[in-house]
Order: structure tokens, then sequence, then C-alpha cells
């Protein structure tokens, strides 16, 4: 083995760009090009744990069962700003079966929100005071309800206007806009690029607070036994979790073991020790026996992370011709009570050649639940204002919407002057208008196509009819190209069975299913032999968290090298055993056979008989990303709605989206993320809007009743695709990240399709019957003549 | 009470208004009926009740188990007797499942369904299945999987 050796190389996650040392690996396997014949990277395996799930036989962590298990629940806090003055528990603690209750003092060391848990200072509505556990989930229902909190309410903030003005009541200790706010990112000059403009259009947007709403809450259970803690926990990283555990008990990392075998949901409100699994440790501590804590939906509606607000106030300047010559956009993101700065802003620098571009946005804190990373945390927002700012250009300019976007195409990675690994964006424009039918005839800049455009929603206007229909588009963007640390194991079974064990986590994006895909493919076995392990921190090797979409493009590699390690083992000892050169050996559907085909073949089960209990054990591990390279997803999606001019109401009725993520190693599952994307960006373009009282700071849609995610009614008609190709660049395996780039462009789409049906612009989502009747009221004639 | 379940009679000794998914997932160690808002707004907890020759799905978690004494309930788990029920292959087949927890409500609010309606059309399906919420977003393909399932169940009569 040659020497290892460590070196520096760079992680996208999330948008935030992370400088790691990491190892270089033993080897690296050739990488498979688009060329390649692949018999199983690249089809349609069926969904591995599809059985489980249809069965019931799956078992989520809240489906964990302990003998002697307590039920845990948390009491929160009623208002949105003040101090607790008394807690009194003696009624609670009198309830028959009431085992324990939690209070500050319990809870040192505990973080919550950068603070403490159990913090006297409350911060928002729902913020968690206390928790109480009881032999059974109803009487322990009824102990938090016994528990009283007596609290002095302050003045509160609970909007990002009413959090800046001068004499708010403070957030944070420090005030209520970020240390590092505004934060300024630059290129260029972008007043020059203004003077230099032949049009500029300047406008301003509003994205609401949207919630993840999983469908598994938040919720651990725990089991303290000796000096060993074992927590069940829904989570996206097993092993952040751990380690967050570790450092709040006080434990050595090697006395902390998580598992997640299945969950239902993320999104990116999972990603390290919840605050159920935090009280269900502790109470566990306390009473010595197992703790389930799962949170309730009103607890999971307003303490479990959602999507940052923002105001967006964008300027765009362009040549006649569409050249862009300006971008710029100032704003404020809304952070609750901590969480992390996402922000819009990279989207800007990201998305179109520009060479003046400035942003500064400033991170406001208010009596809020804290934000946390939520599918593609400020692409999401920043996409929403920017391409629909890219569509009052197109119409101020006389332009094709679509045509505007590829005059624009940005041929390298501008904010870091470094070269893509791969870019098929052209494609995906090509192929997704294609497939949309938006007029895909070159058009003439200028005059003509202005003509047509305008002559077109002429001709609607004149129809003056209730529903209209408009078509609208997006361009998207998104760093995923994973990267290391990640490890894996492939270990071959006597009886010939395969099995990938990797720390990772499967979210329900197919990562168990994908990950044998890779295993079968590199070590030449039947696919239908293969078995992935995850999720358990003391038996698997590391892989970090997965978000960022890093999983498949980070953890395939490292798989794949560990089977192909493997498979060099299995070829010397079938070499021994068969008489023949391994050189001269492969394998294919689990049997080995000579190239020349002139010897017998042995199957693996044969070898594995012959070998006992010898194993055949490959190690892989993720390799750095290319220097000074930049690896994005791209997409390009298109919308057609209807809107009901008396009603205000807004139906989808076509949505097209032409995606880039290099290879796809399983295209039906890859196809599942971008629909459930689509989906969840139509929620946060039409319903999805967390409701506050600002009197109060109470919400007034914590149930999954009020707070409006998408059902099967509002399903539209729904073409989502992949252009082929392999990023060979990127990683051996030529995949990268893809369930986060789906939900990027839907909402920009939509609201583009329906300024297009109404003539009118709208800038605030989500686009409610309100919001709709509200615009065409501030233009009455606007729906019918332009 | 007593109370049958997938075929099989369970003496309970209930307490209060215990809801039947807290019997069902507590008592009977019966997971596949989740737990997920607790006031009967997204389906996850969705089970079949079958009384006086009439089947139709019901919320456990807002259903008072004591009043479920002489009818017969079935979860997930009883629903395939005989090895998968056409519903569960398709559901595989069409990759209607991404990270399962809304599944079993998803199907056996189909299976509400297809006993009714043993060929709905797609505003059917739609009507009948909007109850039940997904958000990784599998509906376009539990369409396609209420649709095979229903075919495969012509086609097996």
């Amino acid at each position: 083995m040659s020497k290892k050796r460590f070196v520096a190389t760079t992680v996208e996650v999330e948008g935030r760009s992370e400088t790691r040392v990491v190892e270089v690996p033993a080897f690296e396997p050739e990488p498979w090009t688009a060329d390649t014949p692949l018999e199983i990277v690249g089809q349609c395996v069926p969904r591995m744990d599809a059985i489980e799930k249809v069965t019931g036989r799956a078992i989520y962590s809240a489906d964990v069962a302990r003998t002697g298990m307590q039920h845990a629940v948390i009491v929160r806090a009623p208002i949105a700003h003040g101090k607790i003055t008394r807690i009194d528990t003696a009624k609670a603690m009198a309830l028959p079966g009431v085992t324990a209750v939690l209070l500050r003092d319990d809870a040192e060391g505990i973080k919550y929100d950068g603070g403490q848990l159990f913090d006297p200072w409350i911060r928002h509505v729902g913020q968690p005071v206390a928790a109480v556990c009881a032999s059974s989930r109803g009487v322990a229902e009824r102990a938090a309800r016994a528990i009283v909190v007596t609290t002095e309410r302050l003045p509160h903030a609970v909007t990002i206007e009413a959090a800046l003005r001068p004499d708010a009541p403070k957030v944070r200790k420090f005030g209520n806009t970020g240390k590092d706010s505004p934060r300024v990112e630059q290129r260029g000059d972008v007043g020059m690029g203004i003077k230099s403009a032949d049009v500029v259009v300047r406008r301003e947007y509003r994205t609401p607070t949207q919630l993840h709403t999983c469908m598994e809450p938040h919720g651990a259970v725990a089991d303290w036994s000796g000096d060993k803690l074992t927590v069940w926990e829904s989570t996206q990283g097993i092993f952040n979790t751990r380690n967050d555990l570790a450092k709040a008990f006080g434990l050595r990392q090697s006395q902390v073991r998580v598992i997640k075998d299945y969950m239902g949901g993320g999104f990116g409100a999972k990603n390290g020790a919840s605050v159920a699994a935090y009280i269900a440790s502790a109470l566990s501590r306390k009473t010595g026996e197992p703790v389930r804590c799962v949170f309730d939906r009103e607890g999971e509606q307003v303490d479990s992370g959602n999507r940052s607000a923002t105001i967006q106030r964008v300027t765009l300047a362009a040549k006649k011709d569409g050249t862009l010559t300006a971008v710029a956009m100032e704003g404020e993101v809304m952070m609750g009570t901590g969480g992390w700065f996402a922000g819009p802003a990279k989207i800007y620098h990201e998305m179109y050649a520009c060479p003046n571009v400035r942003t500064a946005e400033t991170a406001v804190y208010t009596h809020t639940g804290a934000m946390a990373s939520f599918r593609a945390p400020g692409h999401v927002e920043g996409a929403f204002a920017l391409e629909c700012a890219m569509d009052v250009l197109a119409r101020e300019l006389g332009l094709d919407p679509l045509q505007l976007r590829r005059k624009n195409f940005a041929k390298k990675d501008q904010e870091k002057n470094r070269p893509y690994s791969d870019k098929q964006l052209e494609a995906c424009y090509e192929q997704g208008a294609q497939r949309f039918g938006w007029n895909t005839k070159p058009r003439q800049i200028g005059s003509e196509a202005a003509a047509e455009h305008v002559d077109r929603r002429a001709q609607r206007a004149a129809e003056n009819a209730r529903f209209r229909r408009g078509r609208g588009m997006a361009s998207l963007c998104w760093g995923a190209g994973g990267g290391p640390p990640a490890y894996a194991s492939v270990r071959l079974n006597p009886d010939g069975t395969v099995e990938v064990l990797t720390g990772t986590q499967d979210l329900g994006t197919g990562a168990r299913t994908v990950l044998a895909q890779i295993a079968a493919e590199a070590i030449g076995a039947n696919i239908a032999a293969v078995r992935t392990v995850l999720g358990d921190t003391e038996t698997l090797p590391y892989t970090g968290n997965s978000w960022g979409s890093m999983t498949t493009a980070s953890v395939g590699p490292a798989v794949r090298m560990a089977a192909e390690d493997a498979k060099t083992k299995l070829l010397d000892a079938a070499s021994a055993i068969m008489g023949v050169p391994a050189s001269e050996l492969d394998c294919r559907n689990s049997v080995i056979s000579a190239r020349n085909g002139k010897t017998s073949e042995m199957t693996f089960a044969m070898i594995g008989e012959e070998l006992g209990n010898v194993m055949i054990l490959g190690a892989g591990s993720r390799g750095p990303n290319p220097d000074d390279t930049a690896i994005f997803a791209f997409g390009a999606q298109f919308a057609e709605v209807e809107v009901d001019i008396e009603t205000g109401l807004v139906r989808v009725l076509r949505f097209v989206a032409a995606h880039d993520s290099g290879r796809i190693i399983n295209p039906r599952l890859a196809e599942s993320q971008l629909e459930g994307g689509i989906l969840q960006g139509l929620g946060y373009a039409l319903f999805e809007e967390r409701s506050l009282d600002e009197a109060t700071g109470v919400p007034l849609n914590a149930s999954m009743h009020d707070y409006k995610i998408p059902t099967l009614s509002d399903l539209p008609r729904i073409e989502a695709f992949f252009v082929p190709g392999a990023d060979t660049v990127a990683n051996h395996t030529g995949a990268k990240g893809l369930a986060e780039p789906p939900i990027i462009g839907v909402a920009p789409a939509i609201c583009n399709a329906v300024c297009d049906a109404l003539g009118v612009d709208v800038s605030e989502i989500p686009l409610t019957p309100w919001r709709i009747l509200s615009a065409l009221r501030a233009r009455p004639n606007a729906a019918r003549s332009d | 009470m007593q109370l049958s379940v997938n075929g099989s009679k369970h003496d309970i000794d209930l307490k209060g208004h215990e809801s039947l998914l807290e019997v069902l997932r507590g008592r009977l160690g019966l997971t596949g009926a989740k737990f997920s808002c607790g006031r009967g707004e997204c389906g996850a907890c969705t089970v079949l009740l079958r009384e006086k020759d009439v089947t139709r799905p019901v919320y456990s978690c807002i259903t008072v188990a004591a009043g479920c004494e002489g009818a017969q309930v079935t979860t997930i788990e009883g629903l395939g007797a005989n090895g998968l029920h056409a519903l569960q292959e398709s559901f595989i087949a069409q990759d209607a499942v991404q990270c399962g927890y809304c599944t079993p409500g998803q199907i056996l609010a189909a299976a509400a369904l297809l006993s009714e309606n043993p060929s709905p059309d797609e505003p059917a399906i739609r009507a009948a299945l909007s109850g039940n919420l997904c958000r990784c977003g599998t509906y376009p393909r539990i369409v396609l999987a209420v649709q095979e399932a229903a075919q495969r169940m012509q086609k097996a009569k």
C-alpha cells in the first residue's frame, strides 16, 4: 500500500464552503465515464426497503419500545418574550404514574438555540421550559398540563420590521441583527454596471416562513444503562447526534450509541441531537428507565426549525440585447431566535454571467422559533426574488424569459473564478423547453420577440375569461459535489451475499438502494445478493450528515472503492482456488469466470464456501474534491398555471423540470426526489406560510389543518427528468447531488406564470387568493388589458 | 372490552377514552399505524373499520377505542394476510414510497376506496386520498399505484 498522506480539500455544505484536511485514499478507481458499460448503476432497481414500508414492518424511532419505558412530554412557554418567575410541579408529581420532572437544574450543559435548555429567559412561544415523564403518554400529558408556569411578560418583536425598530426589545444579548450583518459580497462595480445599462428594474420581494412539517415529528427513545447511553433518534446525522449527546452529558463518544433505522422525513430539520433526544436521555439518567420523547404536532410546528422569511430588494440592469450589467440585492433574513445565517444572496452571484454583483443581507433575530436548514436553504428564497426579477427584466426588454436566461449563461464559476466540473444547463433549457412546448424556435432578440410576447398577452386578455392561463420558468443551481470524509466497508459472506456497511442515513431518499447498486456494480454481484447496513454509530464506519444533497456523491465513491477493494481480494482468493491468474478473472452477476472463458466458472457462494470464515473485506473512503473546481447541479423548470380571477385561486396545471446532476444511479428513485421537491416548492409558492398573531406572538396555524401543505388534490401533471451525463471530474462515480435542486426554481416558475396570466407583478408568496385579488385590485384593469 | 384486530380478538382493559391508535400501538404493538398530527388532519394513522358489511377508513388517532367493539379493525400488518396485497405490490412497483411514514395510511385509504369502487378514475382517487398527507411528495406515484392495483385486482377476479 502506498504511503498515506493528508491534504486540504474544499467541500460545499448547504451553500457553505468548508475546507477540511482529509486522507488521500490508498487508491482511486478509474472514473465511470458516460461511455463505461454499466449494468446495475443506471437501472431502476426497486427501492430495497419498500417492502418493509408497505407492510408496516419498518420501525421508526417513535416505534421503538423498551421494557419499562417511560413517556416524556415537554412543557412549552405560552408567551413570546419574558421571564419565568416560578414553576410549580407539585400537582404534576402527585399524579399516579408520574416518575420524574426535568427542570433547568437537571439540564446543565444541554444546548438550545446556542444557549441553555430550559433557560428561564423565554424568547418564543413554544420554547421548552420543563419536561415530565410518566408510565404512559396520557398520564404525562395530564402532568404537563398540571405544571404551573408563572411568567413575567416583556415586550416582543415577532416580525422583521418590529425587530429592526430602534426601541425594539432585544432577542439576543448582542441585539437583533447578526454580528456579521450586513453580510456584503461583491464583485465588480454595481454603480458602473447600472450606468452602462439600457434598462434597470427594481423590485421588492417577500418570502414567508416555511415549516418543514415532517410527517414523523422529532422524537427519540433513550436508554441510559450503567455508563452507556443508547438513543434511537429520528435524525439526518447519527454521528452529529452522538457527538452532541456525548458533549452535553460529559460522556466519551464511545459511551454513546445512536441508531436510526427508518425516519419519517427530515428536510433539514433533523441535523443533530434534538431537544427530544436530550430530554429523553436526561430523564432516562434520572429515572433509570428507558424514556421515549416525541414532539406533539404543535411542538413540531413551533419548535423544530423553519425556512427563514426574507425581504429582498432586487436591482437588475441590462443592455438592450439582454446582457446583464449589474445584479444587486439588499435584504433582511428572519432568523427567529437562532439557527445559522443561510441567506438568499449566494444564487445572485452564481446563476448568471455578470461582472458587477453586490449583495448585502442582514440577519434579523425575532421572538419566534429558530430557523433550521430547509431543503436548499437560502437558494430557494434567493431564487424566488432573482428569477421573478429576471422575468420583469425580460418584459421590460421585450425578450422571451428563456432567451434572457440563455443570453446570460455563466461559462465558469464567476464568484471564485474557477471552471465547473461539468455543466449541462444548456441541455436542461433545451430539453425542458421542448417537453414543455415553450416555443424553442430561435427568436430574434428585440422587436419581433417583443411584439410576439405582447400579442400573445393581448390575445389572452381579449378573451376576458374568468380563468386565465399563464406560463413561467426559472433556472436553478446548487453546489452538489459532496465530499470527504466518508467511509465504507464491503464484506462477502460465506453464502455469497454482499453487505455494504456505512454509517450514513436513508431519509426516504433511497440511499440504501443506491449504495447497494454502486457496490453490486463495482464487485460484480447480482443486486439481489447485496444489502446496505446503515444508521448505527457503534458498528459502522463514519459518514457525515445526510444534508446538502451530499450522500450519493460523498458515500457513493467510498462504497465503490470498498467494493473494488473487496473484488481485488475476492479475485486473488478465486485465483488460488481456481488455479487461474487473478488478472484473467472477472466478476459478473455474482459469478467469477476467466476472461478467455476456457476454465469453469465459480459463483460467489462457491468461493465463499471454500473460504469458510476467511473474510473478504474491502475498505473504502471518499477522496478529496478536485482543486479549484466548482461542482454544481443545475436545472430549468417550467410551469403552466390557471388563475381564477374571481376567487383568486391559483392552480398549477403542468410542471416540467429538466435537471443536471451528473450520473443518475437509479432514475426512478431520482425522479421521485424531483417530484417531491417540486411538490414542496408548490406548497411554498401557493399555501405555506407560518402565521403569527403580532399582538401576542402566538402561532395561529401550528397544525396540519391550518398550515397547508399540498395534498393529492393539488397535484399538477409533473414531467421531471434528468439530462444524460456523468461528471467524471466531480468524483469517480460521476454522480452529483439531486435532492435539493428540484425545490429551488418552483416558486419563481409558478409566480412568473401567474404574472404572465394576469399581466400583474406579484412579488410576495405564497400566492394565496387574498394576495392575487389584492394584486388585481391594485391594478384593476390589468387582467383585462396589458 | 373485546377488540377484533386483523382477525384476532383481544380482551382489553381500557382506561378512559384511549384512542384506537394508542391501543394499537401501545397495547398491541402494531406500529404500522403512525402518530403524526394526533387530531385527524393527516391520515398517517388510518386503519380500516368494518361494521355491518361496510368497510371505511378511519383516523385511528381520533377514534375512541371503546366505540370499536363489535367492529373488525384491519391495520397494515393484517392487510396482506396471504402474502402481499395488490396495493402493497403496486406501491413497490411504482415506487409510491419515500420515507414510508404515511404509506400504511395511504395504502389502507386506497384499499377502502377499491372495496367501494373497484375501478376508480383519477378524480375519484384524488378525492379519496386527499385526506392522507405525504410530505415527501409521492402523490404522482400513489395515483399510478392505485390504478395499477385496481387493474390487477380486476384481472384476478
